[in-house]
């Protein structure tokens, strides 16, 4: 049997479901010592009195860490721009993200008690919290020593000439969108070890996405050579991106470095929702045309993101955003004007999707409201402009091969009822399709009470690119060793790529049993740390299944050319993939050719709307990602059934509330993630297989691709049901019902 | 987090329950399922110095027929055990269809229908559904025993009627009244949320078709279950029709209810669900009283 292909159990996941995996926070050394977080209460603002003698002399406190204790005070994955630890007179606070002073002491609960001996006064200042507040004149400046403005970063992507084009066009949309932030809200909050090891490097024991940036980071804020650093992956108790950052890494290196003894630390829930980056807060407004016969001639967009206080990943999430908010079709003439502001929130960064779940908002609404505007089926208008094989985008860049929107939509479309007639597609009518709701749901009072409802049907499709992209050189090393003596009798492959609980690393194994071709016993995988592996960049981008798999190719080819041809015992080979280059935008015209490779994936909803509560009830989701190849079946459904329930919570539920950059949400109970109630009824995991010529075996990522369609596709769902576009999300039952009592609706049954 | 210390007793009887309750008085707490202490102590919310665990007292945990045709619960009866009750499916279908609200699966194996009465969640469906039916609870202490009505035990937020050294021992819950209907409806942010509001509308109509039995109880709105006092006093007496349910609903939401804002919800979409939900609970009771079946 081949392994890859087959629905193998994930090597980890009996430890996971019996308790014995050890995350972060189940690692524990003897004589270790308590770290706790000192963190602000007023933002932004300036730091007038710091005195922490008081929490110095309190029972079992070792050491009192400040600014002043840092040796390069800043850090930032994409450029530095935040300091490590803040405290310090004079010190500046600039979000509630900001970490100010770290107690370590014997004991939890003598951290937890000295933090409050830290004699701390703030002087407010002026802040922004909102994108439109930051971009006002004369705004308050988050970062005043970069400058006039708080914005971080803009692009621009000018192609043929838009008014020209909305001059000549048959039916313009032009709409404004909003949407919100999203925590991550893995199982498991920050933790980690860190300790000095008796060869004298300094090991951090986290969970991370990519453990050599960590490294990099930690040994730069240190002032220590990177080789002097150590990180180490236990199981990772979920990602998403938000582990992309550090959080608790470089204060573990340095709380272990100043104690000489082993430092734990445990974030509360409370804070991991405040100490880490959130997905991005976004407003656009969007006006595209088109001819009457549905023809696309013209996008133009102005897109605003909020950064919150530091720039994380922002600059990278704000280009793949540009590219995004145009969706996967061919528009002859475009104008996008897109950035990326500080504010005094919450940092914002990476999250599945990266930039794609807000731009096809953008995208796919525009398609939405178009189809409308034309009297014509929302499938049938994107087959007419979607990208096929060799289509330019609007960058000037031909496609990479492989362009399967269309098949993705098609059969999705399908799925859901849709019918291909001599007249063009034509979606179904909701009446035809079977009820769905289930008798479990009917306990609920919440779904089955009585009173006015509504159902309605709604499609939207997306693309995402695979790895790093517009000019980043991606990079993935791999090595294999082929030990025995007559034949290969066991396999070692050295792989840095973050298993971030998707399953990464029975990947890897999978791919290395078929290169190898050898059965997966014989596969031993080291993954787990920066002293025996080399960089295989992040667990983000849905790019590990892409990168390690081509990695690994490379190093078992050349293992089993030097086993066979050679004759070497044991065959050891070091690969470094890197894929083809992507390029930059032009500042002035955005031309480039941004992105390794795609996927892509089409979702339909029907939805049911309480036209007097507001609720919705998802009460179908099918899904249709290309996935290229399906390393294994089981764990691709496990990502789509994944981000569905992620996307649904963020286009239904999650509602990350502040008051002038506090957070007011910051518990489970007041922070909602869908539990598995909350998702939708059924959810059709299909994916098709139409290799990426790029892909080891044809295979493509998939990760993020199942969050990007969802909230368009529910959100014309609801507009099927009542006639209302809500162009901002979430749609909360509280927006829903006040809108339908605004507006008025006939009652439809 | 976790809690502070505590000293912890497993008593075998009530009345050695009854006598620690007496000796620790206010310092002390009772463990019934923990569904709602535990976590509250966990986030250091509730800081008892003693737990009395009820869980190992028998025959605190029983579903009997009452005299007057309706139920004698024991404290200590699961919240599943009442969900899954034939009796209570047949004698006490309001029960019976309150019960799948109430949390998750998970949350129903181990909390008790005490332990809720006794939290007096103000979002909670138990207590409303008390007052809706005119229930009684039974506090018991080393003293002796009383019957208190759902009416007077609910005194405000999280506070009851309960002294300090009394615990609950048995819930009562009258018959609906013959002929009656009934409804409750919810509505919360994800299914097994405590509730943003609900609602419990009873029922009886005279040989007129005159409303002349009428109780409507909402939760989720105020500090406590709480009747909505002036929606009954527009429906009794009355012919019902959607007109008169249609008034009743809106004096509800702007006479009966002040509620609060928070995260989860705003003051006036509260009170946009009273509304909402005091009119559908009413039109279906109406239905069923008319003796007509109702799915919802
Ligand atoms: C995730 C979650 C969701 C939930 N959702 C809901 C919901 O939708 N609706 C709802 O109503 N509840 C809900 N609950 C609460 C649940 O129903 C609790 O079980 C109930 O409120 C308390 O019952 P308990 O037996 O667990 O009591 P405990 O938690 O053990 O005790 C609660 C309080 O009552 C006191 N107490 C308990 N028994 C007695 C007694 N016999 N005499 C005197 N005092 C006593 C305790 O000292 C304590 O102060 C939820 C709980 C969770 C964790």
């Amino acid at each position: 049997m081949r392994a890859v292909g087959s629905s193998i159990p994930r090597f980890d996941a009996q430890d996971k479901v019996t308790g014995q995996a050890l995350y972060p926070g189940d690692i524990h050394m003897p004589g270790q010592l308590h770290m706790k977080i000192l963190w602000p209460d007023q933002v932004p603002a300036r730091i007038t009195r710091f005195d922490v003698s008081k929490a110095l002399a309190a029972p079992g406190v070792v050491a009192v860490l400040a600014a002043d204790d840092v040796p390069v005070n800043e850090y930032g994955l994409i450029m530095p721009d935040q300091e490590v630890l803040v405290g310090r007179v004079g010190g500046l606070v600039r979000s509630i993200i900001d970490q100010v002073a770290l107690v370590i002491a014997e004991s939890e609960e003598q951290a937890e008690a000295a933090l409050d001996l830290i004699e701390i006064e703030y002087e407010p200042l002026p802040g922004v919290y909102s994108i439109e507040e930051a971009l006002a004149p004369e705004a308050p400046l988050v970062h005043p020593e970069k400058g006039d403005s708080n914005v971080l970063l803009s692009y621009r992507i000018r192609l043929g000439d838009v008014e020209k084009a909305f001059a000549e066009a048959d039916v313009i949309v032009e709409r404004t969108y909003r949407t919100h932030p999203q925590e991550h809200a893995y199982l498991q909050p920050e933790a980690g070890l860190g300790f000095v090891r008796p060869d004298g490097k300094i090991e951090v024991i986290v969970g991370g996405q990519w453990m050599h940036e960590d490294r990099e980071q930690i040994a730069h804020a240190l002032a220590l050579p990177e080789d002097q650093i150590v990180v180490r992956y236990p199981p990772i108790g979920g990602a998403f991106g938000g582990r992309e950052d550090m959080s608790v890494q470089i204060v573990l290196a340095l709380a272990a470095q100043k104690t000489g003894r082993p430092v734990k630390i445990q974030w509360s829930r409370g804070e991991s929702i405040r100490g880490h980056h959130k997905r991005h807060a976004m407003i656009a407004r969007a006006k595209w045309a088109a001819a009457k016969d549905g023809r696309l001639l013209a996008a133009e967009i102005d897109v605003s993101t909020d950064a919150g206080a530091y720039a994380y990943t922002s600059t990278k999430v704000l280009g793949n955003l540009t590219l995004a908010c145009l969706g996967p079709y061919e528009i002859p003439n475009v104008k996008v004007d897109s950035r990326t502001v500080y504010t005094n929130n919450i940092a914002a960064g990476a999250f599945r999707g990266f930039g794609g779940p807000q731009g096809h908002f953008i995208a796919e609404m525009q398609m939405n409201h178009l189809a409308e505007a034309l009297g014509m089926d929302p499938v049938e208008l994107r087959m007419k402009n979607l990208w096929r094989e060799g289509s330019r985008l609007a960058t000037r860049s031909v496609l990479p091969p492989g362009v399967t929107v269309r098949e993705t939509l098609a059969a999705c479309a399908r799925d859901a009822g849709w019918e291909e007639t001599d007249a063009g597609w034509q979606r179904p009518r909701v009446e035809d399709l079977p009820a769905a709701i289930t008798p479990v749901h009917r306990a609920f009072s919440l779904d089955a009470a009585g009173g006015r409802k509504a159902r309605g049907i709604g499609i939207a499709t997306s693309f995402k690119n695979v790895g790093f992209s517009l000019g980043y050189v991606d990079e993935s090393w791999a090595t294999v060793e082929l030990h025995g003596a007559g034949a290969i009798e066991r396999v070692v492959v050295h792989h840095a790529g973050a298993d971030v609980g998707q399953g990464a690393h029975t990947v890897m194994r999978q791919f290395a049993a078929d290169f190898i071709g050898v059965p997966l016993d014989k596969i031993e995988l080291i993954a787990d740390d920066t002293d025996h592996t080399l960089n295989s960049g992040s667990s983000s981008a849905s790019r590990m299944t892409f990168m390690a798999g081509n990695a690994i190719r490379g190093a078992a080819e050349e293992a089993l050319r030097l086993w066979r041809e050679e004759e070497e015992r044991p065959a050891i080979a070091t690969y470094r993939y890197v894929p083809r280059p992507t390029t930059p935008y032009d500042p002035e015209t955005g031309e480039a050719d941004p992105n390794i490779a795609y996927g892509y994936c089409t979702q339909a909803a029907e939805v049911e709307v309480d036209l007097d509560t507001g609720h919705i009830t998802v009460l179908n989701l099918w899904n249709v990602t290309d996935v290229g190849r399906a390393v294994n079946p089981a764990m691709v459904r496990g990502q789509i059934y994944g981000a569905v329930a992620q996307s649904i919570g963020w286009t239904l539920l999650e509602d990350l509330k502040y008051d002038r950059g506090q957070v007011l949400t910051d518990r489970l109970s007041t922070y909602l993630v869908p539990t598995v109630l909350d998702t939708a009824i059924h959810i059709a995991p299909d994916f098709l297989e139409n290799p990426d010529p790029q892909g080891p075996l044809g295979a493509r990522g998939m990760g993020e691709m199942p969050f990007i369609p969802t909230a368009p596709a529910i959100v014309a769902a609801v507009h099927d049901a009542t006639g209302i576009w809500f162009d901002e999300l979430p749609l909360t039952p509280e927006r829903v019902a006040m809108r339908l009592k605004e507006v008025g609706i006939e009652d439809q049954d | 987090m976790k809690p502070p210390p505590f000293d912890y007793y497993a008593p075998d009887t009530l009345d050695e329950a009854l006598a620690l309750m007496a000796q620790h008085g206010y310092g002390a707490k009772a463990l019934a399922g923990g569904q709602s202490l535990v976590p509250t102590m966990n986030f250091r919310l509730a800081a008892p110095s003693v737990l009395v665990d009820l869980n190992r007292i028998p025959d605190l945990s029983y579903i009997r027929l009452a005299p007057d045709g309706g139920l004698l619960i024991g404290a200590m009866t699961r919240h599943v055990q009442a969900e899954k009750n034939p009796k209570v499916a047949d004698k006490h279908p309001l029960l019976h269809a309150t019960m799948p609200n109430i949390g998750h699966p998970q949350i129903r194996n181990r909390g008790t229908l005490g332990g809720s009465i006794a939290h007096a969640d103000p979002a909670a469906e138990l207590p409303a559904l008390m007052r809706a039916v005119q229930g009684r609870i039974k506090a018991q202490s080393a003293r002796g025993s009383r019957w208190i009505p759902a009416d007077d035990f609910f005194q405000g937020f999280f506070t009851t009627a309960l002294a300090e050294d009394e615990l609950i021992t048995e819930l009562h819950l009258p018959p609906l009244p013959a002929g009656s209907g009934w409804a409750i409806e919810e509505v919360a942010r994800r299914h097994g949320d405590f509730a943003l509001v609900g609602a419990f509308a009873i029922l009886h109509l005279d040989g007129a078709g005159r409303c002349d039995h009428v109780r409507i109880s909402l939760f989720g709105v105020g500090d406590g279950p709480m009747l909505a006092t002036t929606a009954m006093g527009v429906l009794r007496g009355e012919k019902l029709d959607d007109e008169a349910i249609a008034t009743a609903a809106e004096a509800a939401a702007q006479k009966d209810v002040d509620p609060p804002s928070d995260v989860h919800a705003t003051a006036s979409f509260r009170r946009h669900l009273v509304n909402v939900l005091v009119q559908r609970t009413l039109t279906q009771a109406l239905a069923r009283a008319a003796g007509q079946e109702v799915t919802a």
